[in-house]
């Protein structure tokens, strides 16, 4: 039984191996991609007043891109000016807006903050670095002069967008 | 029981993403004289958006006449679509920016938007 073993362990190197090679390929682009990583919630601090802020009872919508080549894309991020969804309102809103860098997969893109470029509602960050940054918009309506807004659902959109350079 | 909490938590954690490749696309020549093509490919991993409206602009972001497939791109979720761009050569040397707009639903609060550039 033991010379049956030796033989067979001294004849295993040459038993040949039926096996297949699989390839698996792939292609990876320079490409962005915009990823909504929270929606954002207005919360109702005083009835004349609709805000994302956390201290104001919403949650702040928090978008993410990775950009997998360095200095190729410029984000641009603007905040609400009008109501997508909303009841009839019959007097204005005052909207106000901020977009900040609120976290960096890589610690060369914290000067991305200092550099970002404000108008009007839009705010432009250059993507120097290749990886994946989290913006964050804070956006805040006000009804009238301290009026009341109607009850309802209310809806805003926040624009991302992923230019080339 | 934090794999439990972490559990609990995970369906409220749904990213959803847009992307639109290539980069730089670069236009040749089609089947047609005088018309060349590009492609260029959208994924759509947004559970709230179901069309991409695809535009065609100047350097000053003026629209520029193309025609593919389709103007509005429906997309299943996950679904990757390859698209023709078909634009006329007289107008070609003015093609700066492809882009890609996600169109809204209801109860969607970030619209998205993709710009390739025809350097």
């Amino acid at each position: 039984m033991k010379k049956l073993l030796i033989v067979s362990l001294m004849l295993a190197p040459h038993i040949p191996a039926f096996a297949e090679e699989t390839p698996i390929s792939g292609l990876v682009q320079t490409r962005c991609l915009i990823t909504t990583d929270t929606n954002g919630v207005y919360g109702n601090p005083l009835p004349s007043k609709l805000s994302t802020a956390s201290a104001d009872g919403g949650v702040v919508p928090i978008v993410r891109y990775d950009v997998t080549l360095a200095d190729s894309y410029l984000a641009k991020i603007t905040t609400p000016t009008t109501f997508s969804t909303s009841p009839t309102l019959s007097d204005s809103v005052t909207w106000t807006g901020t977009t900040a860098v609120s976290k960096t997969s890589d610690a060369g893109m914290s000067g991305y903050e200092a550099a970002k470029v404000t108008y009007g509602s839009t705010t432009q960050f250059d993507l120097t670095i290749a990886g994946s940054t989290w913006f964050s918009s804070e956006s805040t309506a006000v009804y009238g002069v301290s009026k009341s807004f109607v009850g309802g659902n209310y809806t805003a959109i926040v624009l991302a967008e992923c230019i080339a350079k | 029981m934090r794999a439990l909490l972490l559990l609990a938590l995970l369906p409220f954690c749904n990213a959803v993403a847009h992307e639109m490749t290539p980069t730089y696309p670069t236009f040749s020549k089609s089947f047609m004289d005088g018309i060349s093509v590009t492609t260029l490919s959208i994924f759509n991993k947004r559970k709230d958006v179901s069309y991409y409206e695809i535009g065609v602009f100047t350097d000053e972001w003026e629209p520029i006449p193309f025609v593919s497939e389709y103007t509005i791109i429906p997309m299943e979720y996950l679904d990757t679509v390859s698209f023709d761009v078909y634009v006329s050569n007289l107008s070609l040397s003015s093609v700066e920016f492809i882009c890609s707009v996600s169109q809204m639903q209801a109860g969607a609060t970030v619209s998205s938007k993709i710009c390739s550039r025809v350097k």
